[in-house]
Protein backbone atom coordinates (compact mmCIF):
# COMPACT_ATOMS: atom_id res chain seq x y z
CA UNK A 1 0.00 0.00 0.00
CA UNK A 2 2.70 2.46 0.59
CA UNK A 3 4.46 1.88 -2.17
CA UNK A 4 1.15 2.83 -4.30
CA UNK A 5 1.04 5.58 -2.63
CA UNK A 6 4.66 6.70 -3.42
CA UNK A 7 4.62 5.76 -6.69
CA UNK A 8 1.34 8.15 -7.25
CA UNK A 9 3.21 10.84 -5.27
CA UNK A 10 5.76 10.30 -7.54
CA UNK A 11 3.70 10.00 -10.19
CA UNK A 12 1.88 13.19 -9.88
CA UNK A 13 4.74 15.19 -9.25
CA UNK A 14 6.78 14.04 -12.52
CA UNK A 15 3.80 14.03 -14.32
CA UNK A 16 3.25 18.08 -12.90
CA UNK A 17 6.61 18.84 -14.13
CA UNK A 18 6.12 16.92 -17.05
CA UNK A 19 3.38 19.31 -18.61
CA UNK A 20 4.97 22.56 -20.41
CA UNK A 21 2.11 24.67 -19.48
CA UNK A 22 2.06 24.38 -15.57
CA UNK A 23 4.10 25.90 -14.01
CA UNK A 24 4.93 23.88 -10.21
CA UNK A 25 2.16 25.67 -8.42
CA UNK A 26 -0.94 24.26 -10.21
CA UNK A 27 -0.22 20.98 -8.03
CA UNK A 28 -3.50 21.50 -6.74
CA UNK A 29 -5.30 22.84 -9.85
CA UNK A 30 -4.06 19.72 -12.02
CA UNK A 31 -5.36 17.49 -9.36
CA UNK A 32 -8.66 19.53 -9.22
CA UNK A 33 -8.54 19.45 -12.60
CA UNK A 34 -9.91 16.10 -12.34
CA UNK A 35 -12.41 16.89 -10.09
CA UNK A 36 -13.30 19.98 -11.73
CA UNK A 37 -14.04 19.91 -14.92
CA UNK A 38 -17.10 19.70 -16.65
CA UNK A 39 -18.30 16.23 -17.13
CA UNK A 40 -18.84 16.40 -20.35
CA UNK A 41 -15.29 16.74 -21.33
CA UNK A 42 -14.58 13.19 -21.88
CA UNK A 43 -10.97 13.54 -22.26
CA UNK A 44 -10.95 12.94 -18.34
CA UNK A 45 -10.85 8.99 -19.37
CA UNK A 46 -7.82 8.42 -21.63
CA UNK A 47 -6.04 10.49 -18.94
CA UNK A 48 -7.27 8.10 -16.16
CA UNK A 49 -6.35 5.00 -17.80
CA UNK A 50 -3.03 6.70 -18.42
CA UNK A 51 -2.57 7.74 -14.80
CA UNK A 52 -3.04 4.12 -13.45
CA UNK A 53 -1.03 2.15 -16.03
CA UNK A 54 1.75 4.87 -14.99
CA UNK A 55 0.91 3.42 -11.06
CA UNK A 56 3.60 0.16 -12.13
CA UNK A 57 5.59 2.08 -14.75
CA UNK A 58 6.63 4.63 -12.21
CA UNK A 59 10.49 4.12 -10.74
CA UNK A 60 10.51 4.70 -6.99
CA UNK A 61 13.18 7.07 -7.43
CA UNK A 62 15.16 9.45 -4.19
CA UNK A 63 13.93 10.37 -0.89
CA UNK A 64 10.21 9.70 -0.38
CA UNK A 65 7.64 10.05 2.19
CA UNK A 66 8.69 7.00 3.97
CA UNK A 67 12.10 8.40 4.73
CA UNK A 68 13.06 8.45 8.44
CA UNK A 69 13.29 12.24 8.67
CA UNK A 70 10.62 14.09 7.57
CA UNK A 71 12.02 17.46 6.76
CA UNK A 72 12.79 17.00 3.16
CA UNK A 73 9.59 15.91 1.93
CA UNK A 74 7.78 17.98 4.75
CA UNK A 75 9.20 20.89 3.76
CA UNK A 76 8.57 19.96 0.01
CA UNK A 77 5.27 19.61 0.52
CA UNK A 78 4.63 23.17 2.21
CA UNK A 79 6.81 24.84 -0.45
CA UNK A 80 4.72 23.86 -2.82
CA UNK A 81 1.49 24.87 -1.02
CA UNK A 82 3.05 28.47 -0.16
CA UNK A 83 3.60 28.14 -4.20
CA UNK A 84 0.09 27.59 -4.81
CA UNK A 85 -1.91 29.30 -2.54
CA UNK A 86 0.73 33.10 -3.40
CA UNK A 87 -0.57 31.87 -7.11
CA UNK A 88 -4.65 31.53 -5.93
CA UNK A 89 -3.53 34.94 -3.95
CA UNK A 90 -2.58 36.65 -7.10
CA UNK A 91 -5.67 35.18 -9.41
CA UNK A 92 -7.80 36.55 -6.66
CA UNK A 93 -6.33 40.24 -6.97
CA UNK A 94 -6.53 40.36 -10.11
CA UNK A 95 -10.84 39.26 -10.19
CA UNK A 96 -10.57 41.80 -7.55
CA UNK A 97 -9.40 44.65 -10.09
CA UNK A 98 -11.58 43.36 -12.65
CA UNK A 99 -14.84 43.63 -10.05
CA UNK A 100 -13.72 46.93 -9.18
CA UNK A 101 -14.30 48.43 -12.69
CA UNK A 102 -17.33 46.25 -13.14
CA UNK A 103 -18.73 47.82 -10.19
CA UNK A 104 -17.90 51.56 -11.36
CA UNK A 105 -19.50 50.77 -14.56
CA UNK A 106 -22.61 49.54 -12.69
CA UNK A 107 -22.46 52.85 -10.25
CA UNK A 108 -22.55 54.89 -13.77
CA UNK A 109 -25.68 52.89 -15.51
CA UNK A 110 -27.63 52.89 -11.89
CA UNK A 111 -26.93 56.84 -11.43
CA UNK A 112 -28.25 57.05 -15.10
CA UNK A 113 -31.33 54.83 -14.26
CA UNK A 114 -32.50 56.99 -11.13
CA UNK A 115 -33.15 59.91 -13.43
CA UNK A 116 -36.73 57.60 -14.32
CA UNK A 117 -37.97 58.66 -10.92
CA UNK A 118 -37.82 62.30 -12.06
CA UNK A 119 -39.83 61.64 -15.47
CA UNK A 120 -37.14 62.24 -17.70
CA UNK A 121 -37.99 60.37 -20.65
CA UNK A 122 -37.88 56.48 -20.77
CA UNK A 123 -36.21 56.12 -24.03
CA UNK A 124 -33.17 58.91 -23.23
CA UNK A 125 -32.46 57.69 -19.54
CA UNK A 126 -31.99 54.16 -21.02
CA UNK A 127 -29.63 55.45 -24.20
CA UNK A 128 -27.16 56.71 -21.81
CA UNK A 129 -27.59 53.73 -19.33
CA UNK A 130 -27.27 50.99 -22.27
CA UNK A 131 -23.65 52.40 -22.91
CA UNK A 132 -22.58 50.91 -20.06
CA UNK A 133 -23.77 47.46 -21.38
CA UNK A 134 -20.98 47.16 -23.17
CA UNK A 135 -18.30 48.30 -21.07
CA UNK A 136 -20.17 45.41 -18.65
CA UNK A 137 -19.77 42.68 -21.21
CA UNK A 138 -15.78 43.40 -21.74
CA UNK A 139 -15.73 43.15 -18.31
CA UNK A 140 -17.17 39.77 -17.77
CA UNK A 141 -15.49 38.81 -20.32
CA UNK A 142 -12.21 39.51 -18.69
CA UNK A 143 -13.52 38.05 -15.73
CA UNK A 144 -14.06 34.87 -17.91
CA UNK A 145 -10.23 34.86 -19.16
CA UNK A 146 -8.84 35.18 -15.91
CA UNK A 147 -10.76 32.38 -14.22
CA UNK A 148 -9.96 30.19 -17.35
CA UNK A 149 -6.54 29.64 -15.97
CA UNK A 150 -8.20 27.67 -13.50
CA UNK A 151 -10.88 25.85 -14.74
CA UNK A 152 -13.63 24.75 -12.60
CA UNK A 153 -12.82 27.02 -10.11
CA UNK A 154 -15.52 29.48 -10.90
CA UNK A 155 -17.40 28.98 -7.45
CA UNK A 156 -14.01 28.44 -5.32
CA UNK A 157 -14.02 33.05 -6.27
CA UNK A 158 -17.81 33.19 -7.34
CA UNK A 159 -18.29 35.06 -3.76
CA UNK A 160 -15.90 37.75 -5.22
CA UNK A 161 -18.27 38.99 -7.78
CA UNK A 162 -21.42 38.05 -6.48
CA UNK A 163 -23.35 40.68 -5.35
CA UNK A 164 -21.55 42.95 -7.87
CA UNK A 165 -23.61 40.58 -10.49
CA UNK A 166 -26.65 40.59 -8.42
CA UNK A 167 -26.51 44.37 -8.74
CA UNK A 168 -26.04 44.13 -12.67
CA UNK A 169 -29.04 41.63 -13.54
CA UNK A 170 -31.59 44.07 -11.12
CA UNK A 171 -30.19 46.99 -13.43
CA UNK A 172 -30.63 44.88 -16.63
CA UNK A 173 -33.64 43.74 -15.52
CA UNK A 174 -34.82 47.14 -14.22
CA UNK A 175 -34.10 48.49 -18.00
CA UNK A 176 -35.27 45.92 -19.87
CA UNK A 177 -39.01 46.15 -17.88
CA UNK A 178 -39.07 49.79 -18.97
CA UNK A 179 -38.35 49.09 -22.22
CA UNK A 180 -40.96 46.18 -23.08
CA UNK A 181 -43.05 45.85 -19.77
CA UNK A 182 -41.55 42.20 -19.50
CA UNK A 183 -39.19 40.27 -17.19
CA UNK A 184 -35.71 39.63 -17.89
CA UNK A 185 -35.28 35.79 -18.23
CA UNK A 186 -31.75 34.09 -17.32
CA UNK A 187 -31.25 33.26 -20.32
CA UNK A 188 -31.76 36.88 -21.70
CA UNK A 189 -29.37 38.48 -18.92
CA UNK A 190 -26.52 35.96 -19.71
CA UNK A 191 -26.59 36.91 -23.30
CA UNK A 192 -26.54 40.59 -22.59
CA UNK A 193 -23.69 40.22 -20.73
CA UNK A 194 -21.83 38.14 -23.33
CA UNK A 195 -21.97 35.00 -20.86
CA UNK A 196 -22.54 31.42 -21.50
CA UNK A 197 -23.05 28.53 -19.23
CA UNK A 198 -20.05 26.22 -20.30
CA UNK A 199 -17.29 28.65 -19.65
CA UNK A 200 -18.40 31.52 -17.12
CA UNK A 201 -21.91 31.76 -16.41
CA UNK A 202 -24.62 33.16 -14.81
CA UNK A 203 -25.79 31.76 -11.46
CA UNK A 204 -29.06 31.15 -11.33
CA UNK A 205 -29.22 32.43 -7.55
CA UNK A 206 -27.40 35.50 -8.53
CA UNK A 207 -29.89 36.24 -11.34
CA UNK A 208 -32.91 35.39 -8.99
CA UNK A 209 -31.75 37.31 -6.12
CA UNK A 210 -31.06 40.20 -9.06
CA UNK A 211 -34.71 39.96 -9.60
CA UNK A 212 -35.78 40.36 -6.25
CA UNK A 213 -33.63 43.59 -5.99
CA UNK A 214 -35.66 44.93 -9.06
CA UNK A 215 -38.56 44.82 -7.50
CA UNK A 216 -37.15 46.61 -4.30
CA UNK A 217 -37.12 49.28 -6.80
CA UNK A 218 -40.89 49.29 -8.12
CA UNK A 219 -42.73 50.77 -5.57
CA UNK A 220 -40.03 53.74 -5.73
CA UNK A 221 -40.98 54.05 -9.36
CA UNK A 222 -44.36 53.96 -9.27
CA UNK A 223 -44.71 56.54 -6.46
CA UNK A 224 -43.07 59.19 -8.71
CA UNK A 225 -44.73 57.82 -11.85
CA UNK A 226 -48.01 58.97 -10.61
CA UNK A 227 -46.88 62.19 -8.80
CA UNK A 228 -45.73 63.38 -11.85
CA UNK A 229 -49.48 62.29 -13.61
CA UNK A 230 -49.00 59.32 -14.92
CA UNK A 231 -51.93 57.15 -13.47
CA UNK A 232 -52.06 53.87 -15.73
CA UNK A 233 -48.81 53.17 -14.63
CA UNK A 234 -49.82 51.34 -11.20
CA UNK A 235 -51.65 48.73 -13.04
CA UNK A 236 -49.21 48.06 -15.68
CA UNK A 237 -46.86 47.57 -12.14
CA UNK A 238 -49.19 45.66 -10.14
CA UNK A 239 -49.39 43.17 -12.73
CA UNK A 240 -46.30 42.92 -13.41
CA UNK A 241 -45.23 42.35 -9.58
CA UNK A 242 -48.21 40.15 -9.10
CA UNK A 243 -47.10 37.59 -11.78
CA UNK A 244 -42.84 38.08 -10.62
CA UNK A 245 -43.92 37.21 -7.05
CA UNK A 246 -46.04 34.41 -8.45
CA UNK A 247 -43.98 32.92 -10.39
CA UNK A 248 -41.17 32.95 -7.45
CA UNK A 249 -43.81 31.37 -4.69
CA UNK A 250 -43.02 28.28 -7.46
CA UNK A 251 -39.76 27.87 -5.79
CA UNK A 252 -38.63 25.76 -2.69
CA UNK A 253 -36.11 28.61 -1.14
CA UNK A 254 -34.35 27.45 1.68
CA UNK A 255 -33.40 30.07 4.64
CA UNK A 256 -30.95 31.66 2.97
CA UNK A 257 -29.98 35.36 1.44
CA UNK A 258 -32.72 34.27 -1.61
CA UNK A 259 -34.97 33.79 0.50
CA UNK A 260 -34.74 36.96 2.63
CA UNK A 261 -35.16 38.76 -0.63
CA UNK A 262 -37.85 37.06 -1.81
CA UNK A 263 -39.87 37.96 1.50
CA UNK A 264 -39.19 41.65 0.71
CA UNK A 265 -41.15 41.22 -2.40
CA UNK A 266 -43.66 40.48 -0.71
CA UNK A 267 -43.66 44.24 0.85
CA UNK A 268 -42.73 46.04 -2.61
CA UNK A 269 -45.71 44.16 -4.39
CA UNK A 270 -48.06 45.27 -0.99
CA UNK A 271 -46.92 49.39 -1.33
CA UNK A 272 -47.49 49.20 -4.99
CA UNK A 273 -51.69 47.81 -4.19
CA UNK A 274 -52.04 50.51 -1.98
CA UNK A 275 -51.06 52.94 -4.91
CA UNK A 276 -52.52 51.44 -7.38
CA UNK A 277 -55.43 51.61 -4.69
CA UNK A 278 -54.99 55.28 -3.91
CA UNK A 279 -55.32 55.85 -7.62
CA UNK A 280 -58.08 54.31 -8.38
CA UNK A 281 -60.45 54.82 -5.72
CA UNK A 282 -60.30 58.53 -6.76
CA UNK A 283 -61.00 57.66 -10.34
CA UNK A 284 -58.18 58.82 -11.71
CA UNK A 285 -56.97 55.42 -12.98
CA UNK A 286 -57.81 54.98 -16.87
CA UNK A 287 -60.16 52.70 -18.26
CA UNK A 288 -59.12 48.90 -18.88
CA UNK A 289 -58.86 48.11 -15.91
CA UNK A 290 -60.36 44.14 -15.79
CA UNK A 291 -57.15 42.44 -15.81
CA UNK A 292 -55.67 45.10 -12.99
CA UNK A 293 -58.80 43.91 -11.69
CA UNK A 294 -58.13 40.74 -11.63
CA UNK A 295 -54.87 41.48 -10.30
CA UNK A 296 -56.33 43.28 -7.26
CA UNK A 297 -59.12 40.48 -6.51
CA UNK A 298 -56.51 37.78 -7.09
CA UNK A 299 -54.44 38.60 -4.35
CA UNK A 300 -55.16 37.53 -0.69
CA UNK B 1 -53.91 31.24 -28.81
CA UNK B 2 -52.03 30.86 -25.49
CA UNK B 3 -54.11 28.24 -24.68
CA UNK B 4 -53.41 26.09 -28.24
CA UNK B 5 -49.57 26.86 -26.67
CA UNK B 6 -50.35 25.01 -23.38
CA UNK B 7 -51.78 22.67 -25.46
CA UNK B 8 -50.64 18.76 -24.77
CA UNK B 9 -48.93 18.70 -28.14
CA UNK B 10 -46.06 20.33 -26.50
CA UNK B 11 -44.63 18.75 -23.06
CA UNK B 12 -43.86 21.18 -20.77
CA UNK B 13 -40.10 20.78 -21.21
CA UNK B 14 -40.24 21.27 -25.24
CA UNK B 15 -41.72 24.28 -24.58
CA UNK B 16 -39.37 25.95 -22.05
CA UNK B 17 -36.62 24.98 -24.40
CA UNK B 18 -38.75 26.37 -26.91
CA UNK B 19 -39.36 29.55 -25.11
CA UNK B 20 -35.59 29.74 -24.53
CA UNK B 21 -34.58 28.90 -28.36
CA UNK B 22 -37.18 31.77 -28.73
CA UNK B 23 -35.90 34.39 -26.69
CA UNK B 24 -32.19 33.74 -28.20
CA UNK B 25 -33.34 34.37 -31.61
CA UNK B 26 -35.14 37.52 -30.55
CA UNK B 27 -38.74 38.95 -32.62
CA UNK B 28 -37.01 38.04 -36.23
CA UNK B 29 -36.48 34.83 -36.57
CA UNK B 30 -38.91 32.70 -35.18
CA UNK B 31 -40.23 29.06 -35.56
CA UNK B 32 -43.52 29.67 -37.82
CA UNK B 33 -45.35 27.32 -35.42
CA UNK B 34 -44.59 30.11 -32.73
CA UNK B 35 -45.93 33.22 -34.57
CA UNK B 36 -49.31 33.11 -32.93
CA UNK B 37 -47.88 32.89 -29.62
CA UNK B 38 -45.46 35.36 -29.25
CA UNK B 39 -45.45 39.62 -29.29
CA UNK B 40 -45.62 41.05 -32.88
CA UNK B 41 -44.67 44.64 -33.76
CA UNK B 42 -48.73 45.14 -33.21
CA UNK B 43 -51.16 47.39 -31.03
CA UNK B 44 -51.80 44.41 -29.23
CA UNK B 45 -48.49 44.06 -28.70
CA UNK B 46 -49.44 44.52 -25.14
CA UNK B 47 -52.11 42.69 -24.15
CA UNK B 48 -50.05 39.51 -26.25
CA UNK B 49 -46.96 40.43 -24.69
CA UNK B 50 -48.37 39.95 -21.10
CA UNK B 51 -49.98 36.65 -21.70
CA UNK B 52 -47.34 34.92 -23.11
CA UNK B 53 -45.11 36.67 -20.48
CA UNK B 54 -47.06 35.14 -18.00
CA UNK B 55 -47.08 31.80 -19.69
CA UNK B 56 -43.13 32.40 -20.33
CA UNK B 57 -42.51 33.27 -16.53
CA UNK B 58 -44.02 30.64 -15.10
CA UNK B 59 -42.30 28.06 -17.31
CA UNK B 60 -38.88 29.95 -16.61
CA UNK B 61 -39.90 29.60 -13.09
CA UNK B 62 -40.72 26.20 -12.94
CA UNK B 63 -37.32 25.76 -14.74
CA UNK B 64 -35.49 27.33 -11.78
CA UNK B 65 -37.67 25.74 -9.53
CA UNK B 66 -36.18 22.89 -10.80
CA UNK B 67 -32.89 23.76 -10.93
CA UNK B 68 -32.89 25.01 -7.29
CA UNK B 69 -34.30 21.57 -6.12
CA UNK B 70 -32.01 19.45 -7.50
CA UNK B 71 -28.98 21.77 -6.45
CA UNK B 72 -30.42 21.45 -2.66
CA UNK B 73 -31.89 18.16 -2.48
CA UNK B 74 -28.23 17.19 -3.92
CA UNK B 75 -26.57 19.17 -1.18
CA UNK B 76 -28.73 17.59 1.51
CA UNK B 77 -27.39 14.31 0.33
CA UNK B 78 -23.71 15.31 0.30
CA UNK B 79 -24.28 16.90 3.63
CA UNK B 80 -25.42 13.58 5.33
CA UNK B 81 -22.83 11.50 3.55
CA UNK B 82 -20.31 14.08 4.82
CA UNK B 83 -21.89 13.76 8.79
CA UNK B 84 -21.08 9.95 8.22
CA UNK B 85 -17.26 10.31 7.07
CA UNK B 86 -17.05 12.58 10.06
CA UNK B 87 -18.46 10.07 12.73
CA UNK B 88 -16.80 7.19 11.13
CA UNK B 89 -13.52 9.25 10.76
CA UNK B 90 -13.61 10.24 14.69
CA UNK B 91 -14.19 6.73 15.59
CA UNK B 92 -11.01 6.22 14.10
CA UNK B 93 -9.28 8.41 15.90
CA UNK B 94 -10.62 7.22 19.19
CA UNK B 95 -9.17 3.52 18.25
CA UNK B 96 -6.06 5.52 17.55
CA UNK B 97 -5.87 7.02 21.26
CA UNK B 98 -5.62 3.92 22.58
CA UNK B 99 -2.56 3.01 21.34
CA UNK B 100 0.12 1.98 24.39
CA UNK B 101 3.15 0.44 24.18
CA UNK B 102 1.83 -3.37 24.87
CA UNK B 103 -1.25 -2.68 22.04
CA UNK B 104 0.82 -1.14 19.02
CA UNK B 105 0.38 -3.39 16.52
CA UNK B 106 -3.29 -4.35 17.00
CA UNK B 107 -4.68 -1.08 17.69
CA UNK B 108 -2.89 0.26 14.19
CA UNK B 109 -3.88 -3.10 12.38
CA UNK B 110 -7.69 -2.08 13.58
CA UNK B 111 -7.22 1.45 13.03
CA UNK B 112 -5.76 0.85 9.51
CA UNK B 113 -8.86 -1.45 8.50
CA UNK B 114 -11.62 0.77 10.23
CA UNK B 115 -10.10 3.93 8.08
CA UNK B 116 -10.00 1.66 4.64
CA UNK B 117 -13.42 1.04 5.65
CA UNK B 118 -14.22 4.90 6.23
CA UNK B 119 -12.63 5.40 3.00
CA UNK B 120 -14.25 2.55 1.20
CA UNK B 121 -18.18 3.12 2.37
CA UNK B 122 -18.24 6.66 3.74
CA UNK B 123 -16.17 8.41 1.35
CA UNK B 124 -17.27 6.55 -1.36
CA UNK B 125 -20.56 7.55 -0.74
CA UNK B 126 -19.74 11.31 -0.93
CA UNK B 127 -17.87 10.97 -3.85
CA UNK B 128 -21.06 8.91 -5.37
CA UNK B 129 -23.62 11.86 -4.30
CA UNK B 130 -21.03 14.30 -5.32
CA UNK B 131 -21.85 12.91 -9.04
CA UNK B 132 -18.28 14.31 -10.54
CA UNK B 133 -19.18 17.49 -10.42
CA UNK B 134 -19.94 21.08 -7.85
CA UNK B 135 -17.02 19.66 -5.92
CA UNK B 136 -16.09 23.81 -5.66
CA UNK B 137 -19.85 25.04 -5.42
CA UNK B 138 -20.67 22.47 -2.53
CA UNK B 139 -17.41 22.61 -0.97
CA UNK B 140 -19.22 23.95 2.65
CA UNK B 141 -21.41 20.50 2.41
CA UNK B 142 -18.88 18.15 2.79
CA UNK B 143 -15.41 20.33 4.07
CA UNK B 144 -16.35 19.17 7.75
CA UNK B 145 -16.39 15.39 6.50
CA UNK B 146 -13.23 15.47 4.50
CA UNK B 147 -11.31 17.81 6.94
CA UNK B 148 -12.04 14.99 9.74
CA UNK B 149 -10.99 12.04 7.38
CA UNK B 150 -7.88 14.04 6.85
CA UNK B 151 -7.33 13.80 10.99
CA UNK B 152 -8.24 10.55 10.93
CA UNK B 153 -5.17 9.70 8.31
CA UNK B 154 -2.55 12.07 9.14
CA UNK B 155 -3.25 10.84 12.71
CA UNK B 156 -3.14 6.98 11.78
CA UNK B 157 0.16 7.47 9.55
CA UNK B 158 1.94 9.55 12.33
CA UNK B 159 1.56 7.01 15.00
CA UNK B 160 2.80 4.26 12.12
CA UNK B 161 5.46 6.04 10.76
CA UNK B 162 6.22 8.99 12.73
CA UNK B 163 5.87 10.92 8.97
CA UNK B 164 2.82 13.29 7.54
CA UNK B 165 1.01 12.15 5.31
CA UNK B 166 0.91 13.99 1.94
CA UNK B 167 -2.38 15.45 0.11
CA UNK B 168 -1.02 13.80 -3.05
CA UNK B 169 -0.50 10.38 -0.79
CA UNK B 170 -4.40 10.87 0.25
CA UNK B 171 -5.45 11.85 -3.02
CA UNK B 172 -4.22 8.84 -4.36
CA UNK B 173 -5.63 6.65 -1.87
CA UNK B 174 -9.31 8.43 -3.30
CA UNK B 175 -8.86 8.14 -6.75
CA UNK B 176 -10.33 4.41 -7.09
CA UNK B 177 -13.33 5.98 -5.51
CA UNK B 178 -14.76 7.52 -8.20
CA UNK B 179 -16.15 6.27 -11.25
CA UNK B 180 -13.61 6.79 -14.33
CA UNK B 181 -16.00 8.41 -16.35
CA UNK B 182 -16.27 11.41 -13.56
CA UNK B 183 -14.22 13.28 -12.21
CA UNK B 184 -12.48 12.18 -9.09
CA UNK B 185 -12.69 13.85 -5.64
CA UNK B 186 -9.75 15.56 -4.39
CA UNK B 187 -9.20 16.50 -1.44
CA UNK B 188 -8.08 20.60 -2.02
CA UNK B 189 -5.14 22.35 -0.47
CA UNK B 190 -7.50 24.13 2.23
CA UNK B 191 -9.07 21.37 3.60
CA UNK B 192 -6.19 19.11 4.09
CA UNK B 193 -4.90 22.30 6.28
CA UNK B 194 -7.96 22.73 7.73
CA UNK B 195 -7.83 19.06 8.42
CA UNK B 196 -3.92 18.99 9.63
CA UNK B 197 -4.82 21.85 12.36
CA UNK B 198 -7.17 19.56 13.90
CA UNK B 199 -4.79 17.02 14.04
CA UNK B 200 -2.26 19.02 16.59
CA UNK B 201 -4.90 18.92 18.98
CA UNK B 202 -5.03 14.92 18.87
CA UNK B 203 -1.54 14.85 18.60
CA UNK B 204 -1.74 17.21 21.82
CA UNK B 205 -3.80 14.82 23.35
CA UNK B 206 -1.99 11.75 22.81
CA UNK B 207 1.19 13.30 23.93
CA UNK B 208 -0.53 14.32 27.27
CA UNK B 209 -1.56 10.30 27.61
CA UNK B 210 1.64 8.75 26.79
CA UNK B 211 3.26 10.70 29.24
CA UNK B 212 1.00 9.62 31.67
CA UNK B 213 2.17 5.86 30.73
CA UNK B 214 5.42 7.28 30.94
CA UNK B 215 6.04 6.77 26.97
CA UNK B 216 8.42 10.19 27.59
CA UNK B 217 10.06 9.72 24.14
CA UNK B 218 6.99 9.15 22.41
CA UNK B 219 5.78 12.22 23.57
CA UNK B 220 8.65 14.17 22.59
CA UNK B 221 9.07 13.05 19.10
CA UNK B 222 5.02 13.91 18.72
CA UNK B 223 6.25 17.43 19.93
CA UNK B 224 9.08 17.71 17.65
CA UNK B 225 6.49 16.57 14.98
CA UNK B 226 3.75 19.28 16.53
CA UNK B 227 6.57 21.95 16.28
CA UNK B 228 7.40 21.48 12.38
CA UNK B 229 3.92 21.68 11.31
CA UNK B 230 3.49 24.74 12.95
CA UNK B 231 5.95 26.10 11.70
CA UNK B 232 5.42 25.04 8.08
CA UNK B 233 1.49 26.28 8.87
CA UNK B 234 2.89 30.27 9.75
CA UNK B 235 4.06 30.75 6.42
CA UNK B 236 0.84 29.39 4.29
CA UNK B 237 -2.32 30.12 6.54
CA UNK B 238 -2.00 33.97 5.69
CA UNK B 239 -2.16 33.02 2.09
CA UNK B 240 -5.21 30.75 2.34
CA UNK B 241 -8.62 31.44 0.97
CA UNK B 242 -10.32 32.88 3.87
CA UNK B 243 -7.74 32.65 6.67
CA UNK B 244 -10.56 33.63 9.70
CA UNK B 245 -11.20 29.79 10.29
CA UNK B 246 -7.26 28.81 9.73
CA UNK B 247 -6.22 31.75 12.37
CA UNK B 248 -8.11 30.74 15.08
CA UNK B 249 -7.10 27.16 14.79
CA UNK B 250 -3.43 28.37 14.58
CA UNK B 251 -4.29 30.02 18.05
CA UNK B 252 -5.30 26.64 19.35
CA UNK B 253 -2.12 24.88 17.38
CA UNK B 254 0.19 26.60 19.41
CA UNK B 255 -1.63 26.49 22.98
CA UNK B 256 -1.32 22.60 22.08
CA UNK B 257 2.16 23.15 20.95
CA UNK B 258 2.93 24.69 24.37
CA UNK B 259 0.91 22.12 26.15
CA UNK B 260 3.29 19.53 24.98
CA UNK B 261 6.26 21.19 25.45
CA UNK B 262 5.45 21.91 29.29
CA UNK B 263 4.32 18.58 29.77
CA UNK B 264 7.86 17.08 28.02
CA UNK B 265 9.24 19.60 30.30
CA UNK B 266 7.63 18.86 33.78
CA UNK B 267 8.57 15.29 33.07
CA UNK B 268 11.91 15.96 32.87
CA UNK B 269 12.44 17.90 35.91
CA UNK B 270 9.64 16.29 38.04
CA UNK B 271 9.50 12.84 36.61
CA UNK B 272 9.27 10.80 39.49
CA UNK B 273 6.02 12.23 40.29
CA UNK B 274 5.05 11.05 36.77
CA UNK B 275 6.37 8.08 36.56
CA UNK B 276 6.74 6.25 39.68
CA UNK B 277 6.59 3.15 38.23
CA UNK B 278 9.44 3.19 36.31
CA UNK B 279 13.14 2.82 38.28
CA UNK B 280 16.44 4.39 37.27
CA UNK B 281 17.20 0.87 36.13
CA UNK B 282 15.12 0.98 33.14
CA UNK B 283 16.95 1.36 30.11
CA UNK B 284 14.28 3.74 28.39
CA UNK B 285 13.92 5.87 31.81
CA UNK B 286 15.36 9.17 31.70
CA UNK B 287 16.26 8.71 35.23
CA UNK B 288 18.65 6.20 34.00
CA UNK B 289 22.16 8.31 35.28
CA UNK B 290 20.09 9.59 38.42
CA UNK B 291 21.69 8.26 41.55
CA UNK B 292 19.28 6.73 44.27
CA UNK B 293 20.66 9.44 46.55
CA UNK B 294 18.53 12.39 44.48
CA UNK B 295 15.59 10.71 43.78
Amino acid sequence: MQSAFRNAYHFTLSRYNLNPNSTVLQLVPVISTFSLLPSSVSKTLPFRSTLIASFSTTPMAGDDSDAPQTFPSLEKQFEKFRVQLEDSGNLRERIRAVVLEIESATRLMQASLLFVHQSKPIPEVLEKAKAQIDALKDLYSKLAEVIRECPGQYYRYHGDWRSETQMVVSLLAFMHWLETGTLLMHTEAEEKLGLNDSDFGLDVEDYLVGICFMSNEMPRYVVNQVTAGDYDCPRKVLKFLTDLHAAFRMLNLRNDFLRKKFDGMKYDLKRVEEVYYDVKIRGLATSGDSVGEQGIQGQS
Amino acid sequence: MVVWCFSATFGRISLVSWLTMASKFKPHRLPPSADACLPLESSTKRARTMMSTHSSIKDAFSSYADYLNALNEKRERVVKASRDVTMNSKKVIFQVHRISKNNREEVLEKAEKDLAAVRDQQISRLVKELEGTDFWKLRRAYSPGVQEYVEAATFFKFCKTGTLLNLDEINASLLPLSDPSREPLQINLLDYLLGLADLTGELMRLAIGRISDGEVEFAESICRFVRDIYRELTLVVPLMDDTYDMKTKMDTMLQSVVKIENACFSVRVRGSEYIPLLGSSDPSSFLLRVSDAEL
